[in-house]
């Protein structure tokens, strides 16, 4: 495409009302003189993952803490409960995972968590998934001039008790989805979630020949089968990630609450 | 004095760790839609913002918006037809093959989305505020005259700021008919009886214009609808996923399917025998 | 915005400037910085151990590369209950010194338990996180530790970016890569460190700043080295203790066998 339209106004293609060439140092033509260089951001690396069920929601994340080269911590969560009456979250429905930047990823998860509570105390019951989700939207594009560097995805149960997802940009569009993959290996895990979830590209084997083909039919998973898949798929984005390791948080969601578990990854 | 005093005498802690949380919470009406942004605290915040988020220029920059892509809507006897496709990419990566572009802004009228997935869904989300609110100060519905005016004004309030949007709304009102304006980021507010706004623009008013009537049957109007996005997401690569279409009438919005665009395709090819240029043997 | 396909929906360079790839750019060379640190501590090194945990740093405060100051003190006691560790900016941790000691005074007023380790650590992230949002950072990595609210031994790092995280042993600066791998291979859970006695924490800790010395241009000899054990447990009454020590039994014996540095004679 780009080649196509030539970025030079000189060699072809259409030339346009305003200047067209690509400007690499543009500050001279401000006449501005910058006070400071401070970066806010960095990349804490490490993978979150979540898959809705017919029934549950489960939501995954590994626990390793990076910055460049260098692992900070080999545990430091990157799911937490959110909405709780307590302290230890042991009453909530709703779960979120960040990833990214983890300061911005803190600061996002208490304003919701906060939300949450208020939402309880002004209206006397917990806030449901979809308002949760909406509100967090709302909360992300808040910063949409100085954004949260953070890859959320929520999860919990919707009011006819079947699993949700909600995956968002850093700036708050957000979808409701079956699976999602977020952070660094989100490239690594989530065209095998397309497989193995939405059964993607998958089809049923003898149904024809060429275009005739059918596809596999969707249906949700069963908990057990998606306990495996969320493993599976940490294990394999540790093999080929730098920043994904050490440890694997796991909540799963379910009318009875949210059961948590920790499962051991490869630390190298 | 006094001022130079206070300047010299502060305590020695004075650092105030309140978040602009408190208000929030406190505020049950900022909790909202509110117009309230937090800005980075620099000269030149637009520019700041762009380092940090245009991924065309850095595709190593820290955060990837999601972008939307092919997008179109046109008039015709029966309605209004708005047909979208359905991937978000963030640089090269599909972020998503099912995002809704067709925003249901309230029963009767439609929004689209093309550029940042997130400023389309919030400021829609807050037109339908705003067009709600019309219908209770009013006591009957906005114009979508009216309501697109609303959308112009508020981006052209925050223009050269770092918004990246283009958007169409539609919908049928009694006083105007079918009525379909075109708003995007820049401020700019046109009505039109065919627009296709993004990426994929151009393929897909190759189609449309091609075939565009102003007498097309309902039937005909969606097919050439799902037809022109078809173009678009097979020749642009940042459009694909699904075929989102919809039909607007004076009763309302009807939605006419969000579909795969892999079997249309194949549809189109071994049964119109269009599509020759690809090869359908494998060979 | 740009209308063209090929940049559709993308900011255009004639609105918003060409892309200024410098905002972006990593924190990586501090002193490139107009707003940066100018009189900077190198690394600070800290392990659990059953009953509390160990914190070292050397008293060298830098000029750049100039040894300037040799007898800053970089480990701060905090209510006689946890200990701070400060690499980064000397100005900085002194004006958060200065900022905690009059907290530690109002607090001492109060009528609840004086504050935790994790209160502290708490209340750290959250000042440096709203500087670094106000762009004004505090130029430092602080190592906090002591006990948290279940009285168990409590260790965590808050650094200029207001990011947060706890580990059995943590460690800053050029401590991260080499001085985490000494304390890894003793204490890598938080099982290890809790087996882990004083004597033995002491004796990692005291390895690691020996090693960070032979190859950290910036470290000093002298160094601070402090105990945090419960205030009920032992019998000296527990707290905060900040001894002064000094590397010994160093050997620069090996550097004869390096070649490829300053004047060769072979």
């Amino acid at each position: 495409m780009s080649a196509l339209f030539s970025q030079n106004p000189l060699m072809n293609g259409p030339n346009y009302s305003f200047s067209d060439t690509p400007v690499s140092h543009p500050n001279e033509a401000h006449g501005e003189l910058r006070e400071h260089r401070f970066n806010p951001y960095t990349d804490n690396g490490g993978s979150t993952l979540a898959i809705a069920g017919a029934d549950f929601a489960i939501v995954a994340g590994d626990t390793r803490l990076t910055s460049g080269y260098s692992i900070h911590t080999r545990y430091s969560p990157k799911v937490f409960k959110i909405g709780g009456t307590t302290a230890d979250q042991k009453d909530a429905t709703i779960v979120l995972s960040v990833v990214g930047f983890a300061a911005d990823g803190t600061a996002l998860r208490e304003r919701l968590d906060a939300a949450c509570k208020m939402y309880r105390y002004r209206h006397g019951k917990p806030m449901s998934v979809n308002a949760a989700a909406k509100r967090l939207s709302t909360m992300l594009y808040q910063k949409r001039f100085f954004p949260y560097y953070v890859y959320a995805i929520l999860a919990g149960l919707d009011e006819e008790g079947k699993g949700a997802v909600y995956s968002y940009d850093p700036v708050g569009s957000y979808e409701r989805e079956m699976c999602r993959a977020g952070g660094a290996a989100a490239s690594l895990i989530m065209p095998f979630l397309d497989n193995q979830v939405n059964f993607k590209n998958q089809h049923i084997p003898g149904s024809g020949e060429g275009h005739a083909i059918q596809e596999r039919e969707k249906k949700p998973l069963l908990r057990e089968q998606v306990e495996i898949l969320v493993k599976d798929a940490f294990d394999g984005a540790v093999e080929r990630h730098i920043e994904v390791g050490d440890g694997l948080q796991m909540m799963v969601i379910t009318s009875q609450g949210v059961e948590e578990h920790y499962l051991p990854l490869k630390k190298d | 004095m006094d001022t130079l005093v206070a300047r010299y005498s502060r305590p020695t802690y004075d650092e105030t760790v309140t978040e602009d949380m408190e208000e929030e919470l406190l505020d049950p009406v900022a909790s909202g839609l509110s117009l309230k942004f937090a800005m980075p605290p620099v000269a030149q915040p637009s520019s700041w913002l762009r380092s940090a988020t245009d991924d065309r220029m850095n595709p190593d920059c820290p955060i990837k918006i999601a972008h939307g892509t092919t997008t179109l809507a046109f008039r015709f006897q029966g309605g209004i037809i708005v047909a979208t496709d359905s991937r978000a990419t963030s640089g090269d990566w599909i972020a998503s093959q099912t995002v809704k572009k067709v925003i249901e802004i309230n029963d009767k009228m439609l929004g689209t989305m093309a550029g940042g997935a997130a400023d389309c869904q919030y400021w829609l989300a807050w037109l339908g505020m705003q067009c709600r609110l019309h219908e209770l100060r009013h006591k009957r519905r906005i114009s979508v005259a009216a309501a697109s005016k609303i959308l112009a004004n508020l981006v052209y309030s925050y223009k050269n700021m770092g918004l990246s949007m283009g958007t169409m709304c539609a919908g049928v009102t009694k006083e105007e008919g079918p009525a379909l304006y075109y708003i995007d980021s820049d401020g700019t507010r046109l009505a039109g009886n065919l627009f296709c706004v993004g990426s994929g623009q151009t393929f897909a008013y190759g189609v449309l214009d091609a075939e565009y009537k102003y007498d097309l049957s309902v039937e005909d109007a969606l097919a050439l609808g799902s037809r022109s996005i078809l173009a678009a997401t097979h020749r642009d690569a940042y459009s694909g996923g699904f075929i989102n279409l919809y039909h607007v009438k004076e009763q309302g919005w009807e939605k006419h399917g969000f579909s795969d665009t892999n079997p249309i395709f194949w549809k189109t090819k071994l049964e119109k025998g269009e599509f020759t240029n690809v090869t359908s043997e494998l060979v | 915005m740009d209308h063209r396909p090929q940049n559709w929906g993308r900011p255009r360079d004639d609105i918003y400037g060409g892309y200024d790839v410098s905002y972006m750019a990593p924190n990586a060379e501090p002193n490139t910085h107009t707003q940066s640190p100018v009189v900077t501590g190198t690394s600070v090194v800290a392990l659990k151990y059953k009953d509390g945990v160990i914190m070292a740093a050397d008293n060298l405060a830098s000029y750049g590369s100039l040894a300037r100051f040799p007898s800053v003190q970089r480990l701060m006691p905090f209510a006689d209950t946890s200990v701070l560790g400060f690499s980064g900016d000397v100005s900085d941790m002194q004006y958060i010194s200065r900022h905690l000691t009059s907290l530690s005074i109002d607090e001492a007023y109060g009528v609840q338990d004086p504050l935790n380790a994790a209160n502290l650590h708490r209340y750290l992230s959250k000042l440096l996180y709203s500087r670094r949002s106000k762009f004004d950072p505090l130029w430092n990595n602080i190592l906090i530790a002591g006990f948290d609210s279940d009285d168990k031994p409590f260790l965590a790092s808050a650094d200029l970016l207001g990011t947060t995280y706890s580990s059995p042993s943590l460690a800053s600066g050029y401590g991260s890569m080499l001085a985490q791998p000494i304390m890894r291979k003793y204490a890598s859970t938080e099982e290890d460190a809790a087996k882990l006695t004083k004597e033995q924490a002491i004796k990692i800790v005291k390895e690691c700043m020996k090693v960070l010395f032979y190859r950290d241009a910036r470290s000093l000899d002298k160094y601070s080295l402090a105990v945090v054990t419960r205030k009920s447990g032992e019998e000296g009454g527990g707290g905060v203790q900040i001894t002064q020590e000094k590397l010994e039994g160093m050997s620069w014996k090996f550097a004869d066998r390096i070649k490829g540095y300053g004047t060769q004679t072979v």
